[in-house]
C-alpha cells in the first residue's frame, strides 16, 4: 500500500473548510515497545507484502524471524535474503512441522489464505492474516470459525483499527464531532500496471493471481476492502445494498480485470459510501472521507485532518491548535502534546507518524500474542468486512445491485 | 528502446527507460525506489533514519539485512576516504537550510565514525557527540542498485535508470549499440562529457550543485562547512551505491585541492575538476 501524494494532495483539496490535521501523541508513539520475551516468527509468502513485514518486523527488538517460506523459490531466497539466521522452506506444511515458530504471518495470495490459517491454526500457532481475509464466502467463514476454536490469537490485517491517526479520529467522531452522518466518500488512485514480473508463462499466471477473475477480488478487495473496514468500524455499521461498475480504462493489455471502479453502498438509514479506485491515475492517492453535519474527517493513512464547519462549537483543545493550509485556505494542525512540542520547535505542517501503519498493525498483533491485549481486528470483524468486500466485488464484476443481508454478516 | 517509466523519491525524479514489454518489471524496480525513499529519507518522520536519529542515541537499533549492509559499506567508505566520506553531517545539512529548515548555527562535526555497527545483534548506535544519519551522498545510487537487482531478477536484458540526473546505472546496451551514452554536464556554458556505460554506474557530485542558504550541499566533514564550488568528480563502479560515496568523497578532497587516497580497484573517475584559485 503506497502513500499518497501529500504534496499533490493538499494543493489538490478542494473546498472552503478549515482543516486540523489529526496527530496522536507523536512523543508516545515514538518510543518503541517490545516484547517480554522473544517471540518466534514465521513468514508465509514472501512476495511484496512478506517482504515489507519482513522489514518492518526487523526493527522490533524481540521479533524474532526464524522462518520463511515462499513455494516460488526465487521468491523465497530474495525474503532470506532480508533476515539473518532464518530458515526457507518451500511449502506451509513444511514450515509448521520443522520451523521453530510461536506465530505465523500470512502474506501469500489471497486464495490460499485458507488452506494455511486452518493449518496454523490446527499446529496451535498464533497467527497474523493479512487482508482481505479470503476470496470467497466459504472461506472467510472456514477460518474464522477456526480461529474462533482456538486459544491462540488470530489477527486480520486490517491496518485501520491499529493505526493511531485513526484511531485518534475515530474517537472524536464517536465522541459527536461528526453529528449528523450526512455521506462518505473513499478511493484508492494508484498509477500501475498491477502486473508482477515473471520468468516462465506458468509463474505469470502464477504471480498475476490478482489479475485473474476467478481468483482475485480485484481493486475492491485488494485496496476497498481495507477502506471499507474504516467506515465499518467507525460506523459500527454494515452497508445493506452494493451498486457496482468496473472498466478497464488504461491497461489495454489483454487483461480481463477491471482497472478502474466504482462502488456506491448504501446503509440503512439511507447514507452512502461513494468507493472509487483505478489504476490509470494517482491524484490524491488513498483516502476516506467521512461528511458529517459539524465537521468532516479526511483520512489518508499516514495523515488525518478534521474540517469544521462554520458553526459548529470550538473546544478546548483546539487553543493549542497551529495552521496548515489547504489550496487557499488554513488548516488547523491537532497534536495532542501540542505545548511541549511547540517549545520544542517540533509543531510543523505535515505532521505524520513516526512509524508506518504495517509497523502499528504489526506491533499490535505481537503485543497480543505477549501480553494478551486484544487483537485490532479480530476473526470475526474480518470476517464480516470481507463477506460485504466480497459483495461489492461481485457488483462491480457483474455492473450490477446486490444486496447485503444483515443476516449473513452475524457471527455464528 | 519504448517504455519510460519514472518516479518522484529522495527529493527528486528518477526515470528508467527499457524495453517495450517489461513495464511490470520497470514498476517493481520503482516500487523498490519509492521503499527506500521511505527507509532513508531525511525528510520523513515515519523513514528508518529519522528512527535511528531519534532513539539509537540512547540505545542500539535493529536494522534489518540490507540497511546493515548499506551502513557497512557507509563505514568502509569513510574509513577508506580518511573521514571524507560522512554520513553522520544531518545537523550540519540542517542548519544550512538543506532539510526545509530555517538556516541555524551549528558545531564543526566532531572527530570519528558517526555511528557503530554490532555484527551480532545487527543494531546501530550513535557513536559520535552530534552526529545525525543523513544518508543522501549514498542513498541514490543505493536505491538504484537495488532497482537495478530488481530489474535483472526479472530477466531484463537493457535498460537505464538514472535518480536526478546525478546518479545513473545501466544494464546492458540499448539495441544496434555498444554502451548507453550519458552526458555529464561539468558547468553553464561548458561542452560536459559523454560517458559510456555498460552494464555500470556513474555518479556525479559537483560542488556548484543545489545551493541554500549560503553554500553547496556538498559539506567537508573536517569543517562541517560547504566546500569550495567548482568541483565537480565523476565516478563509474559496478555499484552506484560505491560510485555515490566515492564521488562525493573525491568532490571533497578536489575542493580541498589535495590528493585522494587510494581507490578501490572497481572504481575509476572519469572527470576531475577542482576549484579555480581567485586571487584576492
Amino acid at each position: 500500500m503506497t502513500d499518497p501524494d501529500r504534496r499533490q494532495f493538499l494543493q489538490g483539496a478542494a473546498g472552503g473548510a478549515l482543516g486540523t490535521a489529526l496527530v496522536p501523541d507523536l512523543e508516545r508513539l515514538a518510543k518503541r515497545w517490545r516484547p517480554r520475551a522473544s517471540i518466534r516468527i514465521g513468514i508465509v509468502g514472501s512476495g511484496r507484502q512478506g517482504r515489507a513485514i519482513l522489514g518492518e518486523l526487523a526493527s522490533i527488538e524481540g521479533a524474532q524471524i526464524t522462518a520463511v517460506c515462499d513455494v516460488v523459490e526465487g521468491r523465497l531466497k530474495s525474503g532470506l535474503r532480508r533476515v539473518k539466521g532464518a530458515v526457507g522452506f518451500g511449502t506451509h506444511a513444511e514450515l509448521l512441522e520443522q520451523g521453530e515458530v510461536d506465530a505465523v504471518v500470512i502474506a501469500t495470495p489471497t486464495h490460499a489464505h485458507r488452506e494455511v490459517a486452518l493449518d496454523a491454526i490446527a499446529a496451535g500457532k498464533h497467527v497474523f492474516c493479512e487482508a482481505p481475509l479470503a476470496h470467497t464466502a466459504d472461506d472467510c467463514r472456514a477460518i474464522a470459525e477456526a480461529a474462533r476454536g482456538t486459544e491462540q490469537v488470530f489477527a486480520v490485517g486490517y491496518q485501520a483499527r491499529s493505526n493511531p491517526i485513526y484511531r485518534l479520529a475515530r474517537s472524536f467522531a464517536r465522541s459527536g464531532s461528526l453529528r449528523d452522518l450526512i455521506a462518505m466518500r473513499a478511493q484508492y488512485h494508484r498509477k500501475t500496471s498491477w502486473r508482477t514480473p515473471a520468468s516462465t508463462p506458468e509463474l505469470e499466471k502464477a504471480l498475476n493471481w490478482k489479475l485473474d477473475p476467478a481468483l482475485s477480488l480485484g481493486l475492491m478487495g485488494e485496496f476497498g476492502a481495507h477502506q471499507l473496514d474504516v467506515i465499518h468500524w467507525y460506523l459500527g455499521r454494515y452497508p445493506v445494498s452494493v451498486r457496482g461498475s468496473g472498466t478497464i480504462q488504461v491497461h489495454d493489455d489483454g487483461r480481463e480485470m477491471a482497472d478502474t471502479i466504482h462502488a456506491a453502498l448504501t446503509f440503512d438509514e439511507g447514507e452512502v459510501l461513494d468507493y472509487s479506485a483505478t489504476l490509470g491515475n494517482s491524484y490524491e492517492g488513498r483516502y476516506e472521507l467521512l461528511v458529517g453535519s459539524m465537521a468532516t474527517f479526511k483520512l489518508a493513512w499516514t495523515h488525518g485532518w478534521m474540517f469544521k464547519e462554520a458553526d459548529s462549537p470550538t473546544q478546548g483543545w483546539e487553543v493549542y491548535a497551529n495552521r496548515q493550509h489547504f489550496h487557499n485556505d488554513a488548516g488547523i494542525t491537532l497534536i495532542a502534546d501540542a505545548t511541549q512540542l511547540a517549545s520544542q520547535g517540533k509543531l510543523k505542517e505535515g505532521v505524520g507518524l513516526p512509524n508506518t501503519s504495517l509497523y502499528y498493525a504489526l506491533e499490535a498483533f505481537l503485543k497480543s500474542v505477549s501480553e494478551g491485549a486484544d487483537v485490532a481486528c479480530s476473526a470475526g470483524q474480518g470476517l464480516r468486512t470481507t463477506l460485504v468486500a466480497i459483495e461489492a466485488a461481485q457488483a462491480v464484476a457483474a455492473g450490477s445491485v446486490r444486496a447485503i443481508d444483515p443476516a449473513a454478516l452475524k457471527d455464528a | 528502446m519504448a517504455l519510460r517509466l519514472a518516479t518522484t523519491a529522495m527529493g527528486t525524479r528518477f526515470e528508467l527507460v527499457l524495453e517495450r514489454g517489461e513495464r511490470a518489471a520497470g514498476e517493481a524496480a520503482l516500487e523498490l525506489i519509492e521503499l527506500w525513499d521511505q527507509r532513508l529519507s531525511a525528510f520523513r518522520r515515519d523513514s528508518l533514519v529519522a528512527r535511528v536519529n531519534r532513539e539509537a542515541r540512547t540505545a542500539p537499533v535493529r536494522l534489518d539485512e540490507e540497511t546493515y549492509g548499506l551502513l557497512e559499506t557507509c563505514l568502509a567508505v569513510g574509513r577508506a576516504s580518511g573521514g571524507a566520506f560522512d554520513v553522520g553531517l544531518g545537523r550540519q545539512m540542517a542548519a544550512r537550510g538543506f532539510r526545509g529548515q530555517e538556516p541555524s548555527a551549528c558545531e564543526r562535526p566532531a572527530p570519528g565514525a558517526p555511528f557503530a555497527l554490532d555484527p551480532e545483534r545487527r543494531t546501530v548506535r550513535i557513536a559520535r557527540t552530534g552526529a545525525e544519519l543523513d544518508l543522501g551522498a549514498i542513498g541514490k545510487g543505493f536505491a538504484l542498485d537495488r532497482a537495478a537487482d530488481e530489474l535483472r531478477a526479472a530477466g531484463v536484458q537493457r535498460a537505464l535508470l538514472h535518480g536526478g540526473t546525478s546518479s545513473s546505472i545501466a544494464i546492458g546496451a540499448p539495441p544496434g549499440r555498444s554502451a548507453w551514452g550519458v552526458a555529464v554536464a561539468v558547468a553553464e556554458g561548458r561542452p560536459g562529457a559523454t560517458m559510456h556505460l555498460r552494464d555500470a554506474s556513474l555518479s556525479v557530485s559537483a560542488t556548484h550543485g543545489r545551493v541554500a542558504h549560503g553554500g553547496g550541499h556538498v559539506l567537508d566533514p573536517a569543517t562541517g562547512e560547504p566546500t569550495a564550488p567548482g568541483a565537480v568528480v565523476a565516478v563509474t563502479s559496478p555499484s552506484a551505491a560505491l560510485a555515490d560515496a566515492w564521488a562525493t568523497a573525491l568532490a571533497v578532497f578536489a575542493a580541498r585541492g589535495s590528493e585522494p587516497p587510494t581507490l578501490p580497484p572497481t572504481l575509476t573517475v572519469v572527470l576531475t575538476e577542482t576549484p579555480e584559485l581567485s586571487a584576492t
